[in-house]
């Protein structure tokens, strides 16, 4: 579905990008993990062509992303939760979900956002940057779902969020990949992103350092150790 | 009584108010006052087509005195040339001022924040020096003038513009549809799309807007206002003139609109209204009134940015958030909690 191969990019004259390869095949939950700095966040946004590609290829679907322009990316499936939600918060919260309704609103699928996070139904009139954290996240995801993606680029879903809210989150995200839509996640939270992920990317200095089965990291605690700086001991207890 | 309730309620009084002028005022012994309400109506469209760009949008425009002036000559030229009819001049008036904002729109809308700002002012000072030096077409400041034709010919009745009643609730009617299309157009999904890329166009576009082409769209549209208010301005006066090209009078539509208070649809209307009968009031009497102009807006930009509008708004949501909450003091505004 979605093929990165050799991408590299750099803000300024600095290479925040060294050559990324990765895959995310249909259906497929994939993380990428790495401590800050080390290019996740630069990694979606050169797929998405908010930062500038030096080099290498993005095809989706069969279709390379180069020339393509970010607005044309919804429409060919590709949805994307940014960092720090990336909500409009001076529009409401129901006008934050309608946006990405073309035409007549579909009133199934906002009635099925209700079902899936009751507590945007709650504050539909509230504009958006007024909710807690946790659930201006759930926003973002409901507005993203709303445009019915094939593919959805989380960049730090449970960043910042209260714990109570964080698994309400990692559940959304797992029954969005119930549904059979790609994700490509990144994530600072080694436990959310070994429950979620099939597959694992490690990055080091802009290049993908290791690539496995999220099951294949858990028994190698060197590698979580070496290019994430947390021991998986502390993560395994809760990995079921 | 909510706050809707009294939006409605406000929003009735000022139609009734405003149709009323033409009888109220000569009662009172201020016809003279008619004309300046009229004046008010006209200018407030051309604050409208500035608030549409920067309230919804973003973008600060300095150049819609272009589109007033193609509104302008529009009316004068072809009634001058063709001996259209009055709908016909207003809608030709219209058409030039949509296609000039085209023409600048697709390459104004490239850009945003100061640049924007810049190319705008510059689209408008090289038609404005290029109207005044083309005396043949336009006779630069002293202008073109005409006769209107009549609004209406229905049999042997004519609705003639040199009635002023009559001028002053064609004006109106006008006004009000261009405020009421307005409506629409910000209520809309396009509505929507303004206000989100004024928000962030970045995001706009991950969730599929085509931030260029509704752009582009509000601009013109921008244009198209403008065009109307020159238009009618046209009409008012019986003249266009390239005097009212030149930036200054985009600059007079900017400050009209934030003390109005951008990003309300009315705002415009507020502010023109209160700066021009300011002007009107004070002019006569001190000869240098346009720094009391600008300390008012200065004061309102430090202490009332949304405006009057938005500080009326805001009135209106202290005065009856709290008795609502009076009502029942055991049910909070708002819940905000955990869940267990």
């Amino acid at each position: 579905m979605l093929n990165v191969t050799g991408l590299t990019a750099q803000i300024g004259k600095i290479p925040v990008l060294r050559g990324v390869d990765l895959t995310v095949n249909g259906g497929d939950t994939v993380a990428l993990l790495g401590r800050n700095g080390v290019g996740k966040t630069s990694t979606l946004r050169a797929i998405l062509g908010l930062l500038r590609r030096t080099g290498g290829s993005v095809v989706y679907d069969g279709r390379p992303l180069n020339d393509v322009a970010p607005h044309k990316l919804a429409s060919m499936g590709i949805g994307y939760v940014p960092q720090g939600r990336g909500i409009f918060p001076l529009l409401t919260v129901e006008e934050n979900l309608l946006l990405t309704v073309k035409g007549a609103p579909n009133r199934n699928m906002l009635e099925e956002m209700f079902v899936r996070f009751p507590r945007i139904q709650e504050r539909l009139r509230q504009p958006a940057g007024t909710p807690s954290g946790g659930e201006q996240q759930m926003l973002a995801i409901a507005r993203c779902l709303m445009l019915e993606p094939k593919l959805i680029i989380l960049d730090e879903p449970t960043e910042g969020i209260m714990p109570k809210l964080v698994s309400q989150i990692r559940h959304e995200i797992a029954n969005i990949a119930k549904r059979g839509i790609s994700v490509l996640l990144v994530e600072q939270n080694l436990r959310t992103a070994m429950r979620l992920a099939s597959r694992v990317y490690l990055m080091e200095r802009g290049r993908i350092v290791h690539e496995g089965t999220s099951a294949g990291l858990q028994t190698n605690p060197e590698i979580v150790h070496r290019y994430l700086g947390v021991s998986l001991k502390n993560v395994k207890g809760v990995i079921q | 009584m909510t706050v809707s309730h009294a939006r409605v309620l406000g929003l009735t009084v000022l139609v009734l108010a405003l149709i009323a002028v033409p009888y109220a005022l000569p009662a009172l012994g201020a016809n003279f006052w008619v004309n300046i309400i009229a004046e008010i109506l006209i200018w407030s469209l051309l604050a409208a087509s500035v608030n549409l760009l920067l309230g919804y949008l973003g973008l600060l425009s300095f150049g819609q005195s272009l589109y007033f002036g193609f509104g302008m000559y529009g009316v004068a030229l072809s009634i001058n040339a063709w001996d259209v009819g009055f709908w016909s001049a207003l809608a030709i008036g219209m058409a030039a001022a949509s296609v000039m904002a085209l023409i600048a729109g697709v390459l104004a809308v490239r850009l945003t924040w100061h640049y924007f700002a810049i190319i705008t002012v510059v689209f408008s000072l090289i038609f404005y020096f290029a109207a005044m030096s083309m005396k043949w077409l336009t006779g630069g400041d002293d202008g073109v003038s005409f006769t209107p034709p009549p609004v209406m010919n229905l049999g042997g009745y004519k609705l003639l513009l040199t009635d002023p009643t009559a001028q002053y609730y064609v004006i109106l009617g006008i006004v009000a549809g261009c405020f009421a299309l307005m409506a629409l157009i910000v209520n809309s999904p396009l509505g929507l799309s303004f206000k989100a890329i004024r928000e962030n166009d970045r995001r706009a576009a991950l969730i599929g807007i085509n931030v260029y082409r509704t752009r582009l769209i509000a601009f013109v549209l921008a244009g198209a206002l403008a065009g109307v208010s020159g238009a009618l301005f046209a009409f008012f006066g019986r003249y266009a003139s390239a005097s009212y090209m030149f930036y200054h009078v985009s600059g007079e539509a900017v400050v009209w609109a934030i003390v109005g208070g951008a990003s309300s649809l009315l705002g415009p209307l507020f502010g023109a209204g209160a700066l021009i009968i300011f002007r009107e009031l004070v002019s006569n009497a001190w000869e240098h009134y346009l720094i009391a102009v600008g300390v008012i807006t200065i004061l309102v930009v430090m202490f009332a940015p949304r405006g009057i509008a938005g500080s009326w708004n805001d009135l209106l949501h202290k005065a009856f958030m709290r008795r609502s909450q009076g009502a029942d003091p055991n049910k909070p505004a708002a819940v905000i909690e955990e869940p267990r």
